[in-house]
């Protein structure tokens, strides 16, 4: 057992070793391919009167875009090593992290919400389906799904928002800070995974059915809503929760695509307006952060995997930790 | 106990109920694109900033919605006597900044010198550079600006080297110097230091920013509460929150003019007025040889069908002027002859060029930003049609168009120019002088120069606005350039919403909106 744990300590390190390679190419990818798109951050700064030569050198001078790249990027590196992202170009003379501070949390908090809601809804939903197999309510949720795998999420946020905010006046329209204002942006990020997780769900529960131990507890005499509720769904949803994890990773790069539906004032919009006005620091500062997070993710994952799954772990201790 | 909490939070409730009813009802709710870069006045200006400043800060006069000028800080001015060239300035004796202090020429007089430290990075301080001991300030071996002398609280001189007789108009924003002086280098993001009639409050960045009205404005306290500027990037959602009531003026994007003029719902609420804005046609003859004869840049004027273009692509929300000076402008005249739409005479004209039907001629791209593809799509496919003018359009990134245009290095260009002050200095000298860096079709004309340097020195504004009037003449005349188009400026504002009037500056005036 004490060789297992330090093997699995091992894992663990081998892991974190191999973030760096990944956030060092995401950190120069990102660094080149946002000073390749056309486009200068002191004339979006100054605007059309931009030829003013000297305000003009003396942003480029603060800013140290009159070095040569690599000096610029050495300095990157330098500060980011240090936790200075360096000064927004577009906020004049705001640090980064403050601008990405404002943000930080609402694309998580977005993400979260909708799987907290997706995960019932599509369990539920997918193993009733499961249970009354080729039944109208069977078929029914089999064309609920298709429709919420394949209507993207901005088509589907312009009907609700048509509906029920212009027409009814139910919900705010766009906007972000009170409760009201988060119900659609969650509903529109948690149908997708919801379809996922309730055709999971279906998959799998009606595996279970099949099952020789479902057999045994019919056999016994159980009432049917005893074999669907305590043995059929409780097998069901331990793989659904396990692959739950991996679409949290997906409902935050969906997110930034509702923060803009919505107008919500996230990292995924800021990413995008950044990009747009050449805001190099704090587009650069959100990518690391986002691969930082997304590598998280994967990793917590992997570690879900082993252990829950004795197998996987026999395989790791097999080879000395290295994965 | 239990029904005493009861009670407790029922009465909270009601309270609640009445103070944000009573708090939000009449906080004036508009759009803004995006973000405002910052919110300093003496910053670099830009559209968007300048949109949430104008209603902060004053300057010595404002432009009201027909384009006038009258007195806002400075009650009056006169040429300063004794052989100095100047003016002296007498102060309005009832403005108050939003810090409770009154305003006096010693925050002139710091406004200026702020202005003036390359620190500041004061977009307006061209203005400035021309005033007695301006270059000292700005090399930092002087910190008292040697030109601008405290005559009494409310009485100040400023000396020039050369005069410059659109100074007591252009956009300077006073700024309480006790204010800056107390709260350093971030003094904009602390508090409010204008005598606006409204006042900085707060800005939650990505969501929105808020301003107060200020009780003590000169000019009467205003009739709502407050503003509050909801930022929303999608023109889309600005439509669909202006529908669903969470907007009471929507501040219309060009590209939303299709839908919303066309829509018979709006009909009623649609606000929309000329703008003080130029958009007109480049032709660099240093870039493109044909474009040296002036028979081939008339011909190109003459082949644009300007009222097709006002339907077709601005579904009629937009205007046409003939001259380089917009209407709503001091020397806007519109006694000029009228740029007509005759593709046979622009055959002619090109044919007498030694192009007949365009063959000859070099190839060349017209080149646009983004927003105006449609446009630079027309222009390029009715010069093939009309003239065989072998034209392809060019689209290229805004800051990218705005850098190549600035420096020269565009043949063949629409382009797009706004006023940063309702005066013509902004339309001719900028323009089209030899020497500015905005001449972007490089066109040179010595005649042209020494009139716009007559002009930049002559006080007396008949004299000075005949100089202009001559002066704008000379480039129609030899067809430098010639006005395309100019998209309204519009909103959309709600019945019980009165007194937002749009002006000439392209944004909507709210300071005298009321919520009925």
């Amino acid at each position: 057992m004490a060789a297992v744990r330090s093997d699995m300590t091992g894992f663990v390190f081998w892991r974190l070793v191999g973030f760096a390679p990944v956030l060092i190419v995401a950190l120069v990818l990102t660094f080149l391919a946002i000073r390749a798109l056309p486009g200068d951050p002191v004339v979006v700064m100054l605007g059309d009167r931009s030829s003013d030569p000297e305000l003009s050198s003396l942003l480029r001078r603060q800013y140290g875009l009159d070095q040569p790249l690599g000096v610029q990027f050495l300095r990157y590196v330098t500060g980011v090593v240090q936790g200075d992202f360096g000064l927004s170009y577009r906020y004049a003379g705001t640090p980064v992290t403050e601008i990405i501070a404002d943000g930080l949390l609402i694309s998580p908090v977005l993400a979260a919400a909708a799987l907290a809601l997706a995960l019932p809804v599509g369990a539920i939903a997918g193993s009733f389906a499961a249970v009354r197999r080729n039944s109208a309510a069977d078929v029914g949720v089999v064309l609920m799904l298709v429709l919420g795998l394949s209507v993207p999420n901005f088509a589907i946020a312009t009907i609700l928002v048509f509906l029920l905010s212009v027409k009814l006046g139910l919900l705010p329209v766009a906007g972000w800070g009170s409760l009201s204002q988060a119900v659609l942006p969650v509903v529109v990020l948690a149908l997708p995974t919801a379809a996922y997780i309730a055709r999971l769900s279906r998959t799998f529960m009606l595996e279970v059915l099949q099952q020789d131990y479902i057999r045994t507890a019919r056999a016994k005499g159980l009432s049917e809503r005893i074999v669907i509720y305590r043995h059929a769904f409780r097998n069901t949803m331990v793989p659904v929760v396990t692959s739950a994890g991996i679409t949290l990773g997906a409902l935050l790069s969906n997110a930034f695509v509702v923060e803009t539906i919505f107008n919500i004032p996230g990292l995924g919009r800021l990413a995008i307006d950044s990009i747009f006005a050449r805001d190099y620091p704090v587009a650069m500062a959100i990518v690391i952060l986002f691969t930082f997070l997304f590598v998280l993710i994967n990793f917590m994952v992997d570690l879900a995997y082993i252990l829950i799954d004795p197998r996987i772990r026999a395989s790791v201790v097999a080879r000395g930790g290295r994965a | 106990m239990k029904a005493r909490w009861k009670q407790l939070a029922a009465v909270c409730a009601v309270a609640f109920v009445a103070w944000s009813a009573n708090a939000t009802a009449q906080v004036l709710k508009i759009n803004l694109d995006m973000d405002p870069p910052h919110v300093d006045p003496i910053l670099y200006q830009e559209n968007i900033s300048s949109r949430v400043l104008r209603d902060i800060y004053e300057s010595f006069t404002w432009s009201d919605e027909t384009g006038a000028n009258h007195p806002a800080l400075a009650k009056s001015w006169e040429p300063l006597t004794g052989g100095r060239t100047g003016f002296r300035f007498f102060l309005r004796d009832n403005a108050v900044f939003h810090t409770g202090r009154k305003f006096t020429a010693k925050d002139v007089k710091f406004t200026l010198e702020y202005m003036l430290n390359p620190a500041s990075k004061a977009g307006n301080a061209d203005l400035l550079q021309t005033i007695v001991g301006a270059q000292a300030v700005k090399a930092g071996t002087a910190k008292d600006l040697e030109g601008v002398k405290i005559v009494n609280d409310l009485t100040i001189d400023v000396e020039f080297t050369e005069l410059n007789p659109s100074f007591p108009i252009a956009t300077i924003q006073f700024v309480d110097s006790e204010f800056v002086k107390e709260h350093g280098a971030e003094w904009f993001n602390k508090g409010s230091a204008g005598t606006g009639p409204f006042k900085f409050s707060r800005w939650q960045r990505g969501s929105r920013v808020e301003l107060l009205a200020h009780d003590a404005y000169w000019g009467g306290k205003p009739k709502v509460s407050g503003v509050t500027y909801l930022i929303i990037p999608s023109p889309e959602t600005v439509l669909a929150q202006y529908d669903a009531n969470e907007l009471h003026v929507a501040d219309l994007q060009e590209s939303m003019f299709g839908q919303v003029f066309t829509d018979a719902r709006y009909k009623n609420q649609l606000m929309s007025g000329m703008r003080a804005s130029l958009y007109w046609m480049g032709m660099n003859p240093e870039a493109y040889a044909p474009f040296k004869d002036k028979r081939v840049r008339e011909a190109v004027s003459l082949a644009i069908d300007r009222d097709a273009i006002i339907k077709g692509l601005f579904k009629g929300a937009a205007t046409s002027f003939d001259g380089v000076v917009p209407p709503g402008l001091n020397g806007y005249t519109n006694e000029l002859p009228k740029l007509a739409y005759d593709p046979a005479r622009a055959k002619k004209l090109l044919a007498e060029a030694g192009y007949p039907d365009g063959k000859g001629m070099p190839p060349v791209t017209i080149t646009g930003w983004p927003v105006i593809k449609d446009l630079v799509t027309y222009y390029a496919a009715q010069l093939n049609a009309v003239l065989g003018m072998p034209v392809t359009p060019n689209i290229i990134e805004r800051t990218t168009w705005i850098k190549s245009a600035n420096a020269g290095e565009l043949p063949f260009f629409p382009s797009r120019w706004t006023a940063a002050y309702m005066d013509p200095v902004q339309f001719l000298d900028l323009m089209w002088h030899s020497k500015s860096r905005f001449n972007r079709a490089k066109w040179k004309n010595a005649e042209f120069d020494s009139l716009i340097e007559r002009a930049r020195v002559t006080s007396d504004n008949t004299a000075r606005m005949a100089l202009f009037k001559q002066a704008e003449t000379m480039v129609l005349a030899d067809w430098a350039g010639f006005s395309l188009p100019v998209p309204v400026t519009a909103g959309l504002v709600k019945p019980n919403v009165k007194g937002i009037k749009s002006s000439p500056s392209g944004y909507l005036e709210i300071r005298g909106a009321t919520i009925q």
